[in-house]
């Protein structure tokens, strides 16, 4: 949003609670709320305020999208491509439908998600879109029963011409294997993030090199080394597995369009919506109550989507579409695989001096495969080299999942950091104590970090690599987080103020399960000296002031400031209606306890529905925008704020090998993180504790496994698909610090991603020091672990 | 999932007359749990005209155990089996595998019957795909047969029959009109197949009515493991089961049982010929497991279950010391 | 749908299908009818036929567990059982388990431990840890553990809900002993 209007200069404390504060000056503008003071001294903001939907959630009543039932609703049914590569000759939808039962079909004429061809005249004269991989959607129908879609579906009729096809990541790289597209593509970002850089060449199937983030003289970075550690890291294919799966209910009647969606971000499902169905974004309403999880892969309509609105429309009835488990791993998203090529470059006191990366990736049918940027931005690095390059197969596109690109990066490139720590036979933590030093929030934090961390681990009783005598053996490793702190600019949100002293809290973003309602509760109530359970939060609603995508681990950083200033405003407003009643003046006054009094004289004070009562109140209605950070951006792109400031994280891993079977343990994970101003610590904590989970569930057991004669996907469900259940979570500690940066009037940013980027690695490094073997390929599971353990290579 | 035809079925006889009218234009299967059934339905794999209801005939779940052995009904479910205080302490090794069976969900619902009829877990066998548009070449075979593998890479299934092996168990078949048989289940398991319909001899119009396991010798010692990547819930890398009978200090005879790593669980007869006549130690132990796996044939992907299982047994029969 | 044709063995009063019939299930204390035809699973009876959608479908083949209710007060995949099987059961669903709107010592436990984020597996959590703590108040952290081997939280609320059932658990002993003084 803009930021008009006066400025002005305040002086703040600013750093960690409980280590350094130092003064700082922040220009801001003179609207804004004077900035809170820590948590300690707040009354709502920063307690464990209980989640708002909890009583939902555990009584079943939270209605999903999964879960919307409407008048006169139609089932739908997608129909798949069975082949991995071809050109669609011809569609025959006539028996199904005639099938009983069945009120509309519609094939799908473009795809989304995929890279699109940088020249389309290529395929122009394609009938249907090419499929190119196995599970592609093509088609849908919509029934009066989800049985009769079901039966009706398998009676399309699709001629195809097979195309030669490749799914594994080796072999698409090869100069001969079979071409995936035509020719260069294009891959637009989504709301979610991911995209690739615009026209980079691409030769075959291997599209690149992105040399983003390189610079200085690689070949003098080795030759200023004393030591170079070197190693080829591979990495898997993760699928999102939310449990409630995609889904929509699409509701099109007299050119308005009702869509219930399980998303991410309502507004990008109705820009994408707008943009595919040519209407104006007002005739479209989307509506989340609740999401079942995304992780990522929920923006937008998509391609099922598309057709859910397509169908309803045809059949002027509202048309439900949920993807099946199959569909959920298959068609719509997935984390990139990666093979990084890593060698580094020390002086003897670990000062880097070359950091070159080559690295591949498949995101399947999309780009977006990188690896992340902790190469150039987190350790300062005079030389460094990157070459990335995304490789196309006949698989399912990636999307932006939790720490896109940067799980994949750290995993490598924290392995290579303990590697050179390994040979300097330096201590891991000392090592970045050395190194971490750039002028930023996120290292201050870290560095802290570190210092909690390795006390409350128990760092100095690790051992070194492969002490244990024994078949199982246990070891200790750690390794760093960095993840942009992101901030969406077109945030807004709304507070009105009824004259019984009723509150309700208006933003269009979503609450996705990471606690938005509570949070933004939270901020209010504080601003408004209530209970949070006195606001009346309103979020998932297009008809509501925008607000930010759950994803880039940016809700709490641009929602809050936000809600605190239109409270902020709307608490300023009532002071000077309610003034004249206690005989002071606006200013004096303050909110507390439920209660608006005199901030000298407590004494004179008045309940806040009696006081708006007596002043006459009606209502009040107070907007507010997400102004830009007071220190500004170091870069902006659209609604994409990206602040000079990141968010750390450092993670402490121990972990038991059994060398016989090959099985890892991970026993216990100390995390501590830093997440600017935790706004709700058991919400914070909830978050880290999932990331953790998920990293676990990354670094030892989930696998995508594609047949590579057909393209399918042989584990596309949840017993075979394997993630980390009860019996695998490991004992996990949380340490939360509280970092006021005086960048906003929260202070707040987010955590979910960076309590997931550095899991693995952390676990990796373990590994290493309970085997004294690297372990280059993930999964860790007992047949790459049992190869590991057999390799020449430390 | 097509709708069918559902007959509760009242009888055992009249189980069987209903299933020996299937064809393959209208087939009709029997029904237990449904665990197994339900899987196969709703990835369209089978699609059966007519289902008879099995759980409407009484008498098809009792455990009986006495002096002569244990007879298991049909319909007894791996909760019951997992539970069992009787059962438990006479064939632990059962018990236990019962227990690492699926979810608690499913065991609550699943039948030791249907437990030993289930199609295999192979993830191209579970994937109608490879039953109606391609054929199944199983390159990603890391969780398929280490052993005699040359006709057939799938596994059965069924974890339950791998200590029902070490236990020298027998089903017992009925044929309507009166006419029964029983078998061991050695040779009532065969190897898996795509194409069948069954992965055993069960016959047409034949009901499985119960598990025969012989009684246990004085002094028998067995142990059960199942290695799995996960514990939560996970299907096995192989399971291993092994009964000793002892004479002092010194094994008389051994079984040892070896599943998951062969298209029906294995003998290993080798490793159990080094145990005969010795104490059950690390060296013991560990010469057993070393012959157990030394006719192993893995493939370019499942070498790593060689050295699992090279554990695993070494692991069980220390276990059952 | 399939149009198998009667098979002449078959007793016409035992058979049952293929098209849609009313079936009546026990559910949550009350005698609910519905039309279904053979195929139907449990959950979809309960979700669509009767409206009761806390209960969900992750999978639908049993390996995830979010569709747990119990049956005859035992766990079960509502999503791998036939509606026809739960005749002569009773059933109880999430919305069965604080039917007068006191919630389940488990429930109150998950509220305040925050053994919940997206929530779209609470309501299965919820039944298998109620369950539990119903059975066997002294259960331990592996009981807990053991109890939920065969759901799947992705967002990662196990410890949470660790905590959660334990401490619920620990309440269920302190009424015990209270009631029995």
């Amino acid at each position: 949003m803009s930021n008009t209007g006066s400025f002005e200069q305040r002086s703040l404390q600013a750093g960690i609670v409980g280590e350094t504060m130092t003064p700082v000056t922040r220009k801001m503008p003179g609207t804004d709320p004077p900035a809170w003071p820590t948590n300690a001294e707040l009354h709502v903001v920063g307690k464990d305020v209980p989640r708002m939907d909890a009583l939902d959630k555990v009584t079943g009543r939270a209605r999903y999208t999964f879960d919307v039932q409407l008048p006169g609703m139609l089932y739908a049914r997608a129909i798949n491509s069975t082949v991995p590569h071809a050109r669609i000759k011809s569609i025959d939808t006539s028996l199904v439908e005639r099938y009983p039962g069945v009120r509309a079909v519609h094939v799908l004429e473009r795809l989304t998600m995929a890279a699109q061809l940088r020249d389309p005249g290529a395929e122009a004269n394609e009938p249907y879109p090419v499929i190119r991989f196995t599970g592609q959607p093509i088609a849908a129908v919509a029934a009066i029963s989800a049985r009769a879609a079901e039966a009706a579906a398998q009676l399309i009729r699709i001629e195809y011409e097979p195309l030669p096809h490749v799914t594994e990541l080796d072999q698409a790289m090869q100069t001969n294997a079979p071409a995936v597209f035509p020719g260069p593509t294009e891959q637009a970002s989504s709301a979610g993030g991911g995209g690739a850089p615009r026209g980079l060449p691409q030769k075959g199937n291997l599209r690149g090199p992105s040399k983003s983030g390189s610079h200085g003289d690689i070949g003098r970075g080795f030759r200023d080394a004393d030591v170079v550690v070197e190693g080829e890291y591979r990495t898997q294919v993760q699928t999102h597995t939310p449990l409630e799966a995609h889904g929509i209910v699409a509701d099109w009647r007299d050119d308005e369009l009702t869509l219930y969606a399980s998303t991410q971000h309502v507004f990008s499902v109705r820009e994408e919506a707008a943009e595919i169905f040519e209407l104006p974004q007002e005739k479209i309403r989307v509506i989340s109550d609740y999401t079942g999880g995304g992780f990522g892969a929920k923006y937008g309509v998509g391609n099922y989507g598309t057709l859910a609105i397509h169908l309803s429309r045809k059949a002027g009835a509202p048309v439900r579409l949920v993807l099946d488990r199959r569909e959920e791993h298959v068609s719509v998203g997935n984390r990139p695989s990666s093979l990084q090529r890593l060698k580094i470059g020390a002086k003897r006191d670990g000062t880097l001096t070359a950091i070159e990366l080559h690295s591949f990736g498949s995101g399947g049918v999309a780009a977006g495969a990188g690896v992340g940027s902790c190469h150039h931005n987190m350790y300062p690095c005079p030389n460094v080299s990157i070459e990335h390059y995304d490789v196309f197969t006949n698989a399912g596109p990636c999307a932006a999942f939790r720490g896109p690109g940067q799980t994949q990066g750290i995993f490598a490139f924290e392995q290579a950091i303990d590697a050179v720590a390994a040979r300097l036979q330096m201590d891991p933590v000392a090592l970045r104590n050395k190194i971490d030093t750039r002028d930023a929030d996120d290292v201050r934090a870290r560095a802290a970090e570190r210092r909690i961390g390795a006390e409350k681990f128990g760092w100095s009783r690790r051992s070194a690599p492969g002490s244990d005598s024994g078949p199982i053996k246990r070891g200790m490793g750690m390794a760093q987080s960095m993840w942009p702190y992101i901030v969406n600019g077109y945030t807004t949100c709304e507070v009105r103020i009824s004259g019984d002293g009723a509150v309700d809290a208006f933003c269009g973003t979503q609450d996705i399960g990471t606690g938005t309602r509570t949070v933004f509760a939270q901020v209010v109530a504080e601003e408004l000296g209530l209970q949070p359970e006195a606001i009346d939060v309103h979020v998932g609603d297009t008809r509501f002031p925008p607000g930010p995508p759950s994803g880039g681990s940016r809700v709490t950083s641009s929602l809050t400031p936000a809600a605190r200033n239109a409270a902020y405003a709307a608490a300023r407003d009532i002071a000077n209606r309610v003034a004249p009643l206690l005989s002071a003046k606006g200013e004096e006054l303050v909110f507390r306890g439920g209660r608006i009094e005199k901030r000298d004289d407590p004494a004179v004070s008045l309940g806040f529905a009696e006081a708006l009562r007596r002043a006459g109140v009606e209502s009040l209605v107070h907007r507010a925008d997400r102004r830009d950070d007071y220190e500004g951006y170091a870069h902006k792109a659209g609604d994409l704020h990206i602040s000079p400031h990141a968010i750390g994280g450092v993670q402490f891993a121990e972990v038991s090998v059994d060398t016989e079977t090959g099985v890892v343990k991970v026993e216990r994970v100390l995390a501590v993180h830093d997440c600017g101003r935790p706004i709700n610590p058991k919400l914070v904590e909830s978050q880290i504790l999932g990331g953790v989970i998920q990293g676990v569930s990354y670094a030892l057991y989930e696998d995508r496994r594609l047949d590579a004669a057909t393209g399918v996907q042989l584990n596309a469900n949840i017993d075979q698909y394997k993630m980390v259940g009860s019996r695998e979570t490991p004992q996990i500690e949380v340490h939360v610090i509280e970092l006021l940066g005086r960048q906003s009037s929260t202070d707040a940013r987010g955590v979910a991603e960076p309590a997931n980027v550095a899991t693995a690695a952390a676990i990796a490094n373990a590994f290493f020091n309970a085997t004294g073997k690297r372990i280059y390929t993930l999964p860790m599971t007992p047949a790459n672990v049992l190869a590991a353990l057999r390799s020449e290579q430390p | 999932m097509k709708s069918f035809e559902w007959v509760d079925a009242k009888s055992v006889e009249q189980a069987a007359a209903l299933l020996a009218a299937t064809s393959a234009r209208e087939p009709v299967v029997a029904k237990a749990g449904g665990m197994d059934l339900l899987d196969l339905m709703k990835e369209g794999i089978v699609q059966p005209s007519r289902v008879v209801n099995l759980k409407s005939i009484r008498s098809l779940d009792d455990i009986q155990l006495d002096r002569s052995g244990m007879q298991l009904g049909a319909l007894v479910t791996l909760a019951r089996i997992e539970r069992d205080a009787g059962l438990r302490s006479h064939y632990r090794a059962l018990a236990e595998a019962a227990g690492h069976a699926a979810t608690p969900q499913v065991r609550n619902a699943a039948t030791i019957g249907g437990n030993l009829l289930q199609r295999p877990r192979c993830w191209y066998f579970r994937n109608e795909h490879f039953h109606q548009v391609a054929k199944a070449d199983h390159s990603e075979h890391q969780h398929h047969a280490i052993f005699d593998n040359q006709q057939t890479v799938m596994v059965h299934a069924s974890t339950l029959a791998t200590p029902l092996l070490a236990y020298d168990a027998s089903v017992h078949l009925t044929l309507g009109h009166g006419s029964s048989r029983t078998v061991l289940l050695k040779d009532f398991l065969l190897p898996p197949a795509m194409e069948r319909d069954r992965d055993t001899l069960i016959a047409d119009g034949e009901i499985l009515t119960d598990v025969r396991v012989p009684a246990i010798q004085a002094n028998t010692r067995c142990a059960y493991h199942k290695q799995t990547e996960r514990d939560s819930y996970d299907w096995p890398i192989c399971d291993v089961a092994v009964v000793l009978q002892m004479n002092g200090a010194v094994v008389a005879n051994a079984k040892i049982v070896l599943g998951w790593v062969a298209p029906t669980p294995r003998r290993a007869v080798d490793a159990e010929e080094i145990l005969v006549g010795r104490e059950i130690d690390e060296q013991s132990a560990i010469e057993a497991a070393a012959a157990a796996v030394q006719a192993a044939t893995p493939l370019a992907k499942n070498a790593y279950k060689v050295d699992v299982l090279r554990a695993v047994v070494k692991r069980t029969i220390l276990a059952a010391r | 749908m399939s149009v198998a044709t009667h098979h002449p063995l078959a007793d016409s009063s035992d058979s049952i299908g293929p098209e849609p019939r009313p079936l009546s299930l026990l559910v949550n204390g009350k005698v609910c009818t519905a039309l279904a035809d053979p195929a139907t699973t449990l959950v979809e009876f309960l979700r669509d036929a009767l409206g009761l959608t806390g209960t969900k479908i992750g999978c639908d083949r049993g390996a995830c567990s979010a569709c747990t209710v119990w049956i005859d007060g035992e766990v079960a995949a509502s999503c791998m059982t036939l509606a026809f099987d739960a005749r002569a059961h009773s059933i109880t669903t999430i919305e069965g388990l604080a039917p007068d709107g006191q919630l389940h010592s488990v429930q109150r436990a998950f509220i305040e431990h925050d053994a919940l984020q997206c929530g779209f597996c609470t309501p299965g959590m919820v039944m298998s840890c109620a369950h539990l703590v119903n059975k066997n108040p002294d259960c331990t952290l592996d009981d807990v553990k053991a109890a939920i081997s065969g759901h799947l939280c992705r967002c990662g609320t196990y410890p949470n809900i660790f905590k959660a059932t334990l401490a619920a658990a620990a309440e269920a002993r302190a009424d015990e002993s209270g009631g029995s003084k």
